[in-house]
């Protein structure tokens, strides 16, 4: 990979591999520029699990404290429950120290504002700017505040939170035999007593150990999860879940060991939230058609974003929509509990509808809409993209056309989304079409035209 | 330096006021010029005193320190002797001490101290300087991070070893009236009440973070104005007041006086020469000479060096610590070889008190025994292209004293001296002056007029 991908510092935060390129330096003064934006006050400041993290996180503390903030240190926590806790608690703001599903080497700082939401496109501009300007608060001795301890109320708010959606008596009545890999990420703190006591499941759990580093890649895919495939089938659970070292999202592995499509797990979510919920739905451009066919069932619209959580949470909350996601990263976004990724909403949702329809996964995937999803991805030469894209929206003069991000070519029946990667010189296709044979034909033709 | 916001970058590390003109950026940057200066993967020692800027400066250390590979060694809120001394003892690579010491409550400091538990010397410090300057860290991979433990009974262990040195139990029998400034003597303080039953009476004796009761400064003046007035009432045989970081103090005799800072040196230079086995006092230009009659006393010598810490810690690693009795300050710092030289308040109050119950001699007994000399002090303000001028002007006007140019100029004679020294911390220049017996009032004041003219 090029070296300048190794930091990147922009809208989404600062993300970087750990070392000669994240450095503590950096994560301090980014903290002092969010401490001077978000004012005096306290800053709720956690992490995953990652081998960096103890130590971005003192910088991030002396960042805050030098702007005159108050730390409340929350430790090792999921992302969405930090986020709720920043709400809850009525923080200014606060840091997640989290590269999300990253390799290890990686770390990132993710920036709440004061409702628990990642900065949105117009906050984190700002941020940057004063970033750079390094016009930061400087408090004087009488004026730096104190780093406390989180009161240890935090899971629990968040748990409640999930649990005040979905029918909790049914789901502990069934006492099901559920699977867990939390890849030893933030959700080993969590995830164990969320299943056990508070849903009554009976657990089989591996990579539950916060102190050990990531036995797998930190992505829960199909090629990953090998292990709790196996353990799902060698133990005869009904469900298995598989977690990113943050907790935001969610894989999950069905009782004969296959593991879901993530638009499938999406899809699932919206069907159990629109049955809980009024609103509208909010998904990515890639984020399969099964969701529309869904939402037409409740007689609710789906709106469309470019990809990037952030996009997705703009517009819920511009839309005041009941759920969203995206279906390609595996995020079920409800706002009843929080406007961000969170993965316990996804796991309680699915054994909801387990109790609800007496069904097993399998079964509630056979019932959705079915679609064949094909996606690839096109190495591109620098300046040739532009080209590229009239090349292939020549090629399909009669689909409707979407260029909010990237290329999406729509017909009634199959659509093909392009777009460029934003680390890498790739171009990411995708396709979805009815049957099989119409995917693979609409995934040729596209591919020939951005080769040619 | 006009309009100062009190950041100063040098040899003896990093000390300014928090927010104005010291940072946090600052902070983290020198401590990971520390931890790329230190040999990489042994542990680091950190203590501080308790300013709330601490905390904050503590983050950036512990987190710069990590970065560089290096475990952390926190022992909390802590003297800066108390960093010294564990670091003795454990297997560390080095310390840093975040204190600002004697300066007022705004400031804050950070102190690198080598595995030794000293300070560094000009040579380590210049190259530590040079990889600030660089910022060229060394940084390592996530998998090879340092972490952070704590130590808890770094302070117990510090009592036992002044036990050793000290006979604790033979010095219940003095009153003892402490004024601690709110800072980490009191920690020291009342738990050698608990362990070894002195009869030590406390006043601002709540370690403060923001507000100290007065400016910690370690004069006669301050001591003779918080101590005087309780000494009598409270039959106290002798009086102390130590910085915030307890590495200094002052003392006030029975009978409420406050004892010049200038006497420390000599009175433990007199009592470690008399223990021996080192002869050699290392000093610096600007202290008493009386100093000099007690060396004499024992068959000892001095060495003067210039001012500051780091001429002090050169010439220290010049000896054999055996060959060496004391090395001080006319400011009341001073080290002893049984604490590995390191500059200790509490040890020198120890000592202190150790020579009173020796000599059965009450501390205004044991001061009036030695011969008088008067010392005035004065400063001007002079541009820096001046000095050389001045210091020329002022070598023509004395041909007849002894001339010793290593710092500034000091001419002496037999009975008195002087030393004129640019400061290293303000645009001005330091005139001292000292004659046994009678303040040498006419030589003083030629010489303020003199400096004066080139202002």
């Amino acid at each position: 990979m090029p070296r300048e991908h190794l930091l990147k510092i922009g809208v989404s935060g600062v993300r970087g591999v750990v070392g000669e390129f994240l450095t503590p330096a950096l994560a301090l003064h980014f903290a002092q520029a969010f401490g001077t934006y978000v004012g005096r006050g306290r800053v709720v400041v956690g992490r995953d699990t990652r081998t960096s993290g103890p130590m971005l996180q003192h910088a991030v503390h002396c960042g805050l404290l030098a702007a005159g903030c108050d730390v409340v240190d929350v430790g090792i926590l999921p992302t969405p429950t930090m986020q709720i806790y920043v709400e809850h608690i009525r923080a200014r703001g606060g840091i997640g120290l989290t590269a999300s599903h990253n390799p290890p080497e990686y770390n990132a700082l993710k920036l709440f504002n004061k409702e628990g939401q990642f900065f949105n496109h117009y906050e984190r501009n700002e941020l940057i700017d004063l970033y750079h300007q390094s016009d930061f608060a400087q408090a004087t001795n009488a004026e730096i505040g104190q780093v406390r301890p989180e009161d240890g109320s935090a899971k629990s708010v968040h748990i409640g939170r999930v649990l005040a959606k979905v029918d909790v008596e049914r789901i502990r009545r069934r006492k099901f035999r559920v699977a867990l890999d939390a890849v030893n990420g933030a959700g080993s703190v969590m995830t164990p007593g969320f299943l056990v006591d508070s849903l009554q499941c009976r657990m089989e759990a591996i990579s539950i150990d916060p102190t050990k580093v990531f036995p797998r890649i930190a992505e829960p895919r199909p090629d990953t999860l090998g292990d709790l495939a196996e353990l799902v089938q060698k133990t005869g659970s009904e469900v298995g879940f598989a977690q990113d070292p943050d907790a935001d999202r969610l894989a999950i592995v069905d009782e004969n060991g296959r593991v879901l499509d993530n638009d499938d797990v999406l899809a699932l979510a919206v069907l159990r939230a629109l049955a809980v919920v009024p609103g509208d739905v909010v998904v990515n451009l890639t984020t399969s058609s099964a969701i529309d066919d869904i939402a037409l069932g409740f007689g609710r619209r789906v709106f469309r974003t470019p990809v990037g959580e952030a996009n997705v949470v703009e517009t819920m909350q511009a839309v005041n929509a009941a759920i969203g996601g995206e279906g390609s990263a595996g995020g079920v976004i409800f706002p009843a509990v929080q406007l961000c990724r969170d993965s316990y909403t996804a796991m309680a949702f699915l054994l909801d509808l387990m109790a609800e329809t007496g069904k097993t996964v399998s079964q509630l995937v056979a019932d959705l809409p079915q679609y064949v999803r094909k996606s690839g991805k096109v190495p591109f030469e620098h300046g040739r993209l532009g080209g590229l894209m009239q090349a292939l929206e020549e090629g399909f003069p009669e689909a409707e056309a979407d260029r909010t991000d990237g290329l999406k070519l729509m017909w009634a029946d199959r659509w093909l989304h392009v777009r460029s990667s934003n680390t890498e010189p790739l171009l990411r296709l995708f396709v979805e079409a009815k049957s099989e044979e119409a995917a693979a034909r609409l995934y040729e033709t596209a591919w020939e035209l951005l080769t040619a | 330096m006009r309009g100062d916001s009190g950041l100063r970058i040098s040899h003896v590390g990093l000390r300014g006021i928090v927010g104005r003109g010291l940072t946090a950026g600052h902070i983290l940057d020198f401590a990971a010029a520390f931890g790329t200066f230190l040999e990489p993967g042994r542990p680091v020692v950190v203590g501080r005193d308790p300013r709330a800027s601490g905390r904050m400066a503590w983050e950036g250390v512990v987190s710069a320190l990590m970065a560089c590979g290096h475990t952390v060694i926190d022992l909390g809120v802590v003297s800066t002797p108390v960093v010294q001394h564990a670091l003795q003892r454990l297997d560390a690579a080095g310390g840093i001490a975040i204190s600002a010491s004697h300066n007022a409550a705004e400031w804050n400091a950070l102190r690198f101290l080598g595995p030794r538990g000293t300070y560094l010397s000009t040579a380590e410090a210049g190259e530590l300087l040079d990889i600030y300057h660089l910022r060229k860290f060394r940084f390592v991979e996530w998998d090879a991070l340092g972490g952070l433990r704590q130590e808890d009974g770094a302070l117990d262990r510090y009592l036992d070893d002044l036990a050793v040195v000290f006979d604790l139990s033979a010095l219940r029998r003095f009153r003892v009236v402490v004024d601690c400034c709110n800072g980490t003597s009191a920690l020291i303080l009342r738990r050698m009440v608990e362990r070894y039953g002195l009869d030590l009476v406390l006043i601002n004796e709540r370690v403060e973070g923001v507000q100290f009761a007065h400016e910690p400064t370690t004069s006669a003046r301050m001591v003779e104005l918080q101590l005087g007035p309780l000494m009598k009432p409270l039959q106290a045989h002798a009086g102390f007041l130590f910085d915030v970081d307890s590495d200094r103090v002052a003392m006030a005799d029975e009978l409420g006086r406050g004892v010049s800072e200038e006497m420390m040196l000599p009175l433990l230079a007199d009592h470690q020469l008399t223990r021996g086995p080192g002869k050699i006092v290392i000093t610096n230009l600007s202290s008493s000479a009386l100093v000099e009659d007690i060396a004499a006393k024992h068959g000892g010598r001095v060495l003067r060096v210039p001012v500051g810490r780091q001429a002090a810690m050169d010439a220290l690693a010049a000896y054999r610590p055996e060959q060496i009795a004391v090395a001080g300050e006319g400011t009341g710092a001073v080290m002893m070889p049984q604490f590995r030289f390191i500059y200790d308040g509490i040890a020198s109050m120890l000592a202190v008190l150790t020579m009173m119950q020796e000599t059965g001699r009450s501390l205004a007994e044991l001061l009036a025994e030695y011969p008088r000399y008067s010392i005035l002090k004065g400063e001007v303000r002079l541009e820096s292209p001046r000095v050389p001028a001045l210091l020329v002007d002022l070598l023509e006007s004395y041909p007849d004293g002894r001339i010793d140019r290593t710092d500034g100029l000091r001419v002496s004679w037999p009975n008195r001296w002087f030393h004129v020294r640019v400061s290293h911390t303000e645009p001005i220049i330091r005139v001292i002056c000292e004659q046994r017996g009678e303040a040498p009032v006419e030589l003083f004041e030629t010489l303020m007029d003199k400096a004066r003219s080139y202002s």
